[in-house]
């Protein structure tokens, strides 16, 4: 055991530092500072760059330069940020290019609470991307799990090549709680697959044998081409080819834009992340996510000790919606509990269609933390 | 809080006047906004302007300006408060308009609206807060930061081959056709208070020519920000940001 205190915020930025990201631009934002600042003080140290940039949408554009050339990027912010980010994160998937966005939740709409939770943002970050790609989403819920999270963040962003979003909240983040040194696993993430000159030789302007985003088949990730590198490299945020040529409505392009969507699609089942705890022949599931996991945790183990056969399941990908595992929970289930820190029940939303007619039953606040006891209530009703 | 009735024989020489509400200010011991608050009020108050005046506030420590300021206010997106007087002014061109703006708000993430605003010359007053620093988020370099300046963003000092150079927007929206006026005041002694009270005086009585946007920069401190006692970050100020930023006028109407 080797005890530290430690936020969310610093142990996404001790993550990413872990995962080998070596650039890192931010702005200033309430509840997401924190990351900025340790990675400030932090990343020079480890031969990175850390960059104060003059807004949000230049902070991301940091990243996705940087990120062009192969080095792992990362960008924080909150709700009123990632709003101005969303013009150059749709960029970044159109362009296949692996970039992490810690987006740490705060109460809004507009600039909202910026020192009160919430977890609002779960469909704005999804949805960000004109016609509906996926965008991965990875949410935490202790300091520690923002260490882990960020790690795997960095594997899928780099393996698949997109943005990844790590969607904390202000509890998770600016809360220090105890983590455990020993536990902090010594893994990296994996690094994006990079093209190999088989031949050795220079292939400048040889775009018949090579393009930028060249596959055989639409799952296909494409291998990494760096900006400055050997190879002649062509990258654009409009329609294009697999050279990443400006084309409108061929058969490739639409290929292209068809790719995006399935090279994630194909791989969902990979890209499940759940804190599952099942109880036989429970009647009952509490499904969660973020800082309000914790509520849940609590509510279905006092459940237990009245009596009562509950299942948990905390849900770290939200995106792609690990729907399998969630089938697979509902085993004689009747009843399912969503909790969640907004008032419509945005991720219940999501995940009602794919719990086999069971009754779906949200609790849901704002303004204050959902407590054990708001979750237990909806448990016995 | 309690107002006091002064008694009919005292002389009133000075009191609250209406455009300031009772409301206590949020803002640390020593920070210029309070003071910059006032006199602006002030002066909408000596000319009889409250009921025809609009403020726009920014995302930052002024964020709650409408607390204080009593005439019409609303806060803006965060570097977005020029741009949305402009709507403001469209509509109600008879109307006093200003902007209230700090660094962060005015020169990093608004630079685009400041500019643009300038150079359509809107009818309006920006009101520029130069603390050389973010104060609401916790102290971080702001494009104003001098050279030098530790923050906790810039923890050995602001390089500039690193984090580039001080901006300084005063100076160079003052270079645009659209500027009528442009002054840099503080207000950190009485003698400065009376001057910047002045130039808001001008600015908003300019505002009723219709000649082009005025553009007042207070240059000002933030104790808390720079971890210093009020009274040292005001000698602060006058020996490190007075040089870089001198005050005086930049752009006299002719």
């Amino acid at each position: 055991m080797a005890l530290r205190l430690r936020t969310g915020n610093q142990m996404i930025a001790q993550g990413a530092i872990q995962a080998g990201c070596r650039f890192f631009a931010g702005y200033p934002i309430t509840p997401a500072t924190g990351i900025f600042k340790t990675m400030i003080d932090e990343l020079p140290g480890e031969g990175g760059v850390a960059l104060s940039a003059p807004d949000e949408i230049s902070a991301v554009a940091y990243c996705i330069g940087a990120s062009m050339r192969g080095v792992k990027a990362m960008t924080a912010t909150s709700g009123p940020g990632w709003a101005l980010m969303t013009e150059s994160v749709q960029y970044a998937v159109m362009t296949e290019t692996p970039l992490v966005i810690a987006l740490v939740q705060r109460l809004g709409p507009s600039t909202g609470g910026a020192t009160q939770g919430a977890q609002g943002d779960v469909l704005l970050a999804e949805f960000a991307v004109s016609g509906g790609y996926t965008l991965p989403i990875l949410s935490p819920s202790t300091a520690q799990e923002c260490f882990d999270l960020t790690i795997l963040a960095f594997t899928w962003s780099e393996l698949l090549r997109t943005p990844v979003v790590l969607l904390s909240d202000k509890e998770v983040g600016m809360t220090a709680e105890r983590v455990d040194d020993d536990l902090l696993r010594n893994v990296t993430s994996q690094d994006r697959l990079q093209w190999r000159n088989r031949s050795g030789g220079l292939e400048f302007m040889k775009p018949k044998t090579y393009g930028t985003y060249s596959f055989d088949c639409v799952q296909e990730i494409p291998a990494f081409t760096p900006v400055g590198g050997e190879m002649k490299v062509t990258a654009t945020g409009s329609a294009h080819n697999k050279q990443g040529k400006l084309q409108k409505n061929s058969p490739e392009t639409l290929e292209v834009l068809k790719h995006l969507e399935e090279k994630i699609r194909w791989r969902e089942n990979d890209l499940v992340k759940v804190d599952a705890d099942i109880q036989n022949g429970a009647k009952i599931l509490v499904m969660s996510y973020g800082i309000t996991s914790r509520a849940a945790k609590d509510a279905v183990a006092e459940s237990r000790k009245r009596g009562i056969r509950v299942s948990f399941l905390g849900i770290q990908s939200l995106f792609p919606v690990p729907s399998r595992t969630i089938t697979e929970s509902l085993q004689g289930v009747g009843r399912v509990v969503v909790a969640e820190e907004n008032l419509p029940g945005l991720y219940r939303s999501v995940i009602e269609r794919h719990c086999n007619g069971a009754r779906v039953l949200g609790v849901n606040k704002i303004g204050s933390l959902i407590t054990p006891n708001d979750i237990l209530n909806a448990v016995q009703s | 809080m309690q107002t006091t009735t002064i008694p009919p024989e005292m002389d009133l020489v000075y009191r609250r006047p209406d455009t300031l509400t009772q409301t206590p200010m949020h803002y640390c011991p020593g920070c210029g906004h309070g003071v910059t608050h006032k006199i602006l009020m002030e002066v909408v108050d000596e000319l009889g302007i409250q009921e025809q005046t609009v403020g726009v506030a920014p995302v930052g420590c002024s964020v709650f300006a409408y607390n204080y300021m009593n005439v019409d206010m609303q806060e803006a997106a965060h570097g977005r408060a020029s741009a949305v007087a402009t709507g403001i002014k469209r509509i109600l061109p008879d109307r006093f308009v200003f902007s209230y703006q700090g660094d962060g708000d005015l020169a990093a993430i608004g630079t685009g609206e400041t500019i643009h605003t300038v150079n359509r010359g809107e009818n309006i007053l920006v009101v520029f807060i130069n603390n050389a620093i973010y104060g609401m988020t916790g102290g971080q370099m702001a494009p104003t930061t001098l050279l030098g300046m530790v923050t906790s963003t810039t923890p050995f000092g602001r390089e500039s081959q690193v984090m580039g150079f001080p901006l300084k927007i005063t100076d160079l929206v003052a270079q645009l056709p659209g500027a009528y006026y442009v002054t840099r005041q503080a207000v950190h002694s009485p003698t400065a208070v009376r001057k910047a009270k002045k130039a808001f005086r001008h600015a908003l009585e300019y505002q009723k020519l219709n000649k082009g946007t005025c553009f007042i920069e207070i240059v000002s401190n933030c104790p808390a920000g720079w971890k210093m006692t009020p009274v040292e970050a005001n000698e602060w100020m006058e020996k490190n940001m007075f040089p870089a930023y001198p005050l005086g006028d930049l752009k006299v109407p002719k």
